[in-house]
């Protein structure tokens, strides 16, 4: 089942669908409609669900604690990259490489939990 | 065939807006760099998961919350995400807030006016609401199948 491969393309479903087993999750934000302009989280909640579903520890997850998670997510991602910014700003380059990422990894405590996972 | 968790990734045109933001412009990022981080971040959310879980449990509790979230984040060393996050969920909060009270208000004003005159239009807005509803009754607990 290329569940990966599907949600890469998937349709823009805006709602969460319970129904579907989160496989065709939206690949677009979804963006609060009431606030106009204020969008809390970029990544959809319903992909991050499917991650909190996978641990077969976790029995409930409240919404609020889904958000969370998916901001925490974005902050994760501006962090790591401006970390990963500053090796490539010593090597003089303008674009991000794979081996930046790696150097992060070792350099920053924090990120130890990411060693071997990403081979 | 056995699904890894890894593979669960977030979608990569909102990873990549996420980088080029916090990048400074002009600053590019390689496919492989970015499908990287995409799948750090899928990693990010299963490790902090399983934390905030340890968090529920210890209070004797199924349910993962939001105070579990931020407790995982400070026992994985981002403190500093912790304020940002809290800000971020009071905000959500009052949204979910003004969601309620809007479709509350709505169903008021459906109330008042006469059914025979509403019927059309209140057919449209009874499937939008009961969309809302079903999500509010999920509101504080989400069903997550084992």
């Amino acid at each position: 089942m290329a569940a990966a491969a599907a949600a890469a393309a998937g349709s823009g479903t805006p709602r969460e669908e319970e129904a579907s087993g989160g496989e065709a999750a939206a690949p677009q934000a979804q963006a609060p409609t009431s606030a106009p302009g204020a969008r809390l989280s970029r990544l959809p909640l319903a992909r991050v669900k499917a991650l909190v579903k996978a641990d077969p520890d976790v029995t409930l997850a409240g919404q609020e604690a889904i958000f969370i998670l998916a901001r925490a997510a974005e902050l994760f991602v501006e962090t790591i990259a401006k970390d990963a910014y500053c090796c490539a700003q010593q090597g003089k380059r303008k674009t991000l490489q794979r081996r930046d990422l790696d150097n992060a990894i070792e350099a920053v405590d924090e990120f130890a939990f990411l060693e071997g996972t990403l081979d | 065939m056995a699904e890894r968790p890894e593979d669960l990734n977030l979608p990569n045109a909102v990873i990549t807006r996420i980088i080029k933001e916090a990048l400074p412009d002009g600053v590019n990022i390689s496919k492989e760099a970015r499908s990287a981080i995409s799948r750090a971040a899928s990693v990010f959310v299963l490790y902090a998961t399983s934390c905030a879980n340890n968090f529920a449990m210890k209070g004797k509790r199924k349910t993962l919350n939001a105070s579990d979230v931020l407790s995982a984040m400070e026992e994985m060393e981002f403190q500093r995400f912790v304020a940002p996050l809290k800000e971020a969920l009071e905000a959500y909060r009052r949204e979910q807030k003004g969601k309620k009270e809007a479709s509350e208000q709505k169903k008021k004003d459906r109330d008042k006016k006469t059914d025979s005159e509403e019927q059309d239009k209140s057919r449209e807005d009874e499937d939008e609401d009961e969309e809302r509803l079903d999500e509010e009754e999920q509101n504080e607990e989400e069903e997550v199948d084992n």
